[in-house]
């Protein structure tokens, strides 16, 4: 983490080694009420690797993501960030919730971008990013703007520091919202549909964004519906459906070399309704 | 306190009787011209949407004893004689016109001009318009705020003991004056009014999920 | 047809009764709006143990008319070792009544602040407390302007309710002048619009509130800022 006096430029010095898994879950599950929409998941994360989970609606791939992030409690199994289990604690034997300090201080490492934004509309898009640097960094005004300024720099809307989000359009918030994310030097992000409430002519910069931020080695999980991106940009491709995953490999082998039905017919539809 | 409502049970009733009548017959009136007075409002001809707007100003904005005193006390100076039950009608009623005006033609508001535009354009005349698409929407858009009207109202009838009506409050200050009980006596008169609110709530409730399809989306 | 002379020689009442009305709801909508807060926060805080009372009380409040509680406090009060002054009934009764209200305001703007912004919080490290410091609050401040308005607007007018027990305010001056000189018009037609004044001058200020907060000028960036990053 940086130190009060220090500005630092956005993280590739210290590169992980290659490998190494960030985010490992084992086993996870979880229901709301009498529906199940995770069974038995297994899921990995290595450092710089770019994992893009797809799937049709209901598959359970957001929840999965949420559930990675902890954002949603998992009923059963375990999840890792860095070593560490997330969310809940062993005492005795026995599994109880962690407290939120803890859940926080595992949780570190990990960034998030969402669906919706959820910028904070009373705080201008330069004050969005640096919110999180000043209460939790404890940087003082001054270097916490400057920081902001250069992450801002980064996803490209320097200029558009000053504004309030509803002054800002879809792409432009989701910008910032990466930018707000990328100040707190997380190890690994976590991308919810990014793209997904964008008005089409929108979805480009927000994809270049996250283009180059896996080109400069950034540990990436997206849950997407942009096959182009995943063919392109990920490592490795992840196909969910009805809450479990049903294959998983690289983005060529998948794409050109669906092993099951119903990876087949997804790829059908989406091939249907994008003349490529 | 429930010795006192089982001792005083008949004038308790009787009270509480005269307060439901002036209730909801000034609820009754207030939803007529309220309508009126929400058509008024949104009316097209300035002449006609200045002195609406006025009513709805003086009649919202001032306090409802006031409003009280001033027709009880009026009405006589005009040469006017009503039986102190007909002036706090008519005082609530004009009160709740104010009022319901501004419910109605808020709800009138929510219904998108395109179902109106459809409407007319179908050969439907402008009152048959606000008959059968635009009045049966509104109703059900209406019903919450309109119940906490009503049940403005019926707290508001309190007020009418100050002109002599003997509604469930008059009747308790009776009460206390007689047992030297008042914090029993209010108690009670305040467990009948919660009683009757409550059931009304309850009613509007039922009515709410009857009437829940079909309400028009922006 | 009017007789203002009247209302000049009856001045003197006039503001005693307007002085009384004003300060009585002044205090009464600050114990409102500080109770209603403390409520809405204890329903926040812990909702399995304060849900359901403050439910009660809010519910308690909807259901029963403030003339009652005025009539509880000020003659039922003796009953309980509780000597009130008129005015501090009042001033009570108002603020009692007027919480159960405010609760319910300050929850509903609570609700409407999307979850999201909270998870985006979360996930950047920033404490429960800071996030309800500094994202929610702040927020919900602006939406509660409306809808508190009008409530205080309310309280103003029920405010003539003291008059009932015996409070000099407006209205109970107002009577005590239609009675001494048997014109009724001019004195409630003087104190109609002295309330009228008064609740415009909220309604007003409310309204200025509203603008000052969704104040969304762009703001400008400090020079340091932008030049930090120009050699980094």
């Amino acid at each position: 983490m940086p130190t009060a006096d220090a500005i630092t430029t956005p993280a590739t010095d210290s590169r992980p080694i290659r490998g190494e898994p960030i985010v490992e879950a084992r086993g996870i599950s979880k229901s709301f009420g009498a529906l199940e929409v995770l069974s038995d998941i297994d899921f990995r994360l290595s450092n710089s690797e770019v994992v893009c989970v797809i799937g049709p609606s209901g598959s359970g791939k957001s929840t999965l993501l949420r559930c990675l992030a902890f954002l949603e409690p998992y009923d059963h199994g375990s999840v890792y960030i860095d070593g560490q289990l997330l969310g809940y604690e062993e005492r005795g034997g026995m599994r109880v919730r962690a407290r939120e300090s803890r859940v926080d201080a595992v949780r570190a490492p990990v960034g998030m971008v969402f669906q919706h934004f959820h910028l904070w509309p009373h705080r201008t898009a330069l004050e969005n990013v640096t919110e999180a640097l000043r209460l939790v960094n404890g940087l003082s005004r001054h270097h916490a703007e400057a920081e902001g300024m250069a992450m801002l720099e980064r996803v490209g809307l320097a200029e558009r520091a000053g504004h309030f989000p509803e002054s800002l359009s879809g792409g432009q918030k989701q910008r910032v919202a990466i930018a707000r994310a990328l100040a707190m030097q997380p190890r690994v992000m976590f991308f919810d549909e990014p793209t997904s409430a964008l008005d089409p002519e929108l979805v480009g910069e927000v994809l270049d964004v996250m283009k180059r931020l896996a080109q400069d080695g950034m540990t990436m999980a997206i849950v997407t519906h942009e096959m182009g991106f995943a063919a392109k940009v990920a490592d490795r491709v992840v196909f969910m459906d009805q809450g479990r995953i049903v294959e998983s490999g690289a983005p060529e082998t998948l794409f050109r070399h669906p092993k099951s039905d119903r990876l087949q017919q997804f790829l059908n539809t989406w091939r249907e309704r994008h003349i490529d | 306190m429930l010795d006192i409502l089982l001792t005083h049970y008949p004038v308790l009733t009787k009270g509480l009787t005269t307060t439901l009548v002036v209730s909801l017959s000034a609820i009754a009136l207030g939803l007529v011209f309220g309508v009126l007075l929400a058509f008024g409002l949104t009316s097209r001809s300035r002449w006609i949407r200045w002195p609406c707007g006025l009513y709805r100003s003086f009649w919202r904005g001032t306090p409802i004893l006031l409003q009280l005193l001033l027709v009880f006390y009026l009405l006589p100076e005009v040469g006017i004689e009503v039986a102190p039950i007909t002036a706090a009608i008519l005082t609530l009623t004009l009160n709740t016109t104010a009022f319901q005006s501004e419910i109605f033609r808020s709800g009138i508001a929510h219904i998108p001009a395109g179902q109106i535009e459809a409407a007319r354009m179908a050969g439907i005349s402008a009152w048959q318009t606000r008959r059968r698409i635009v009045m049966p929407q509104v109703l059900r858009l209406t019903l919450p705020p309109l119940t906490n009207e009503i049940i403005t109202i019926l707290k508001n009838s309190s007020l009418i003991s100050v002109i002599a009506v003997t509604e469930l409050m008059r009747v308790s200050e009776q009460i206390a004056s007689r047992t030297f009980q008042p914090l029993e006596t209010y108690l009670a008169a305040a467990v009948l009014y919660l009683a009757v609110n409550l059931v009304l709530a309850q009613i509007s409730a039922h009515l709410e999920r009857r009437l829940a399809g079909g309400l028009a989306t922006e | 047809m009017l007789d203002l002379a009247l209302l000049w020689e009856t001045r003197e009442l006039i503001l005693q009764g307007l002085w009384n009305t004003v300060w009585i709801c002044f205090l009464g909508c600050l114990v409102a709006l500080s109770l209603g807060l403390v409520l809405a926060a204890l329903r926040l805080s812990s909702p399995r143990l304060f849900g359901y009372p403050v439910a009660c009380y809010v519910e308690l409040c909807r259901g029963t008319p403030l003339l009652v509680l005025l009539f509880l406090l000020y003659y039922g009060g003796p009953s309980v070792g509780l000597r009130l002054d008129a005015e501090i009934a009042g001033v009570t009764g108002i603020g009692l009544y007027g919480a159960g209200y405010f609760a319910e305001i300050y929850r509903g703007g609570f609700k409407s602040i999307p979850k999201g912004q909270l998870e985006a919080a979360r996930m950047l490290g920033i404490s429960h407390w800071h996030a309800l410091s500094r994202i929610q609050v702040p927020q919900m401040l602006r939406l509660i302007v409306p809808p508190g308005t009008n409530q205080l607007i309310i309280l103003v007018k029920e405010s003539a309710l003291i008059s009932i027990i015996s409070v000099d305010d407006l209205t109970k001056n107002a009577t005590t002048i239609v009675n001494q000189t048997f014109h009724v018009i001019e004195p409630y037609l003087a104190v109609a619009l002295l309330y009228w004044m008064l609740i415009e001058l909220i309604a007003r200020g409310g309204y200025a509130l509203e603008k000052h907060l969704a104040n969304r000028e762009p703001r400008p960036v400090t020079r340091q800022g932008e030049s930090a990053h120009a050699h980094g």
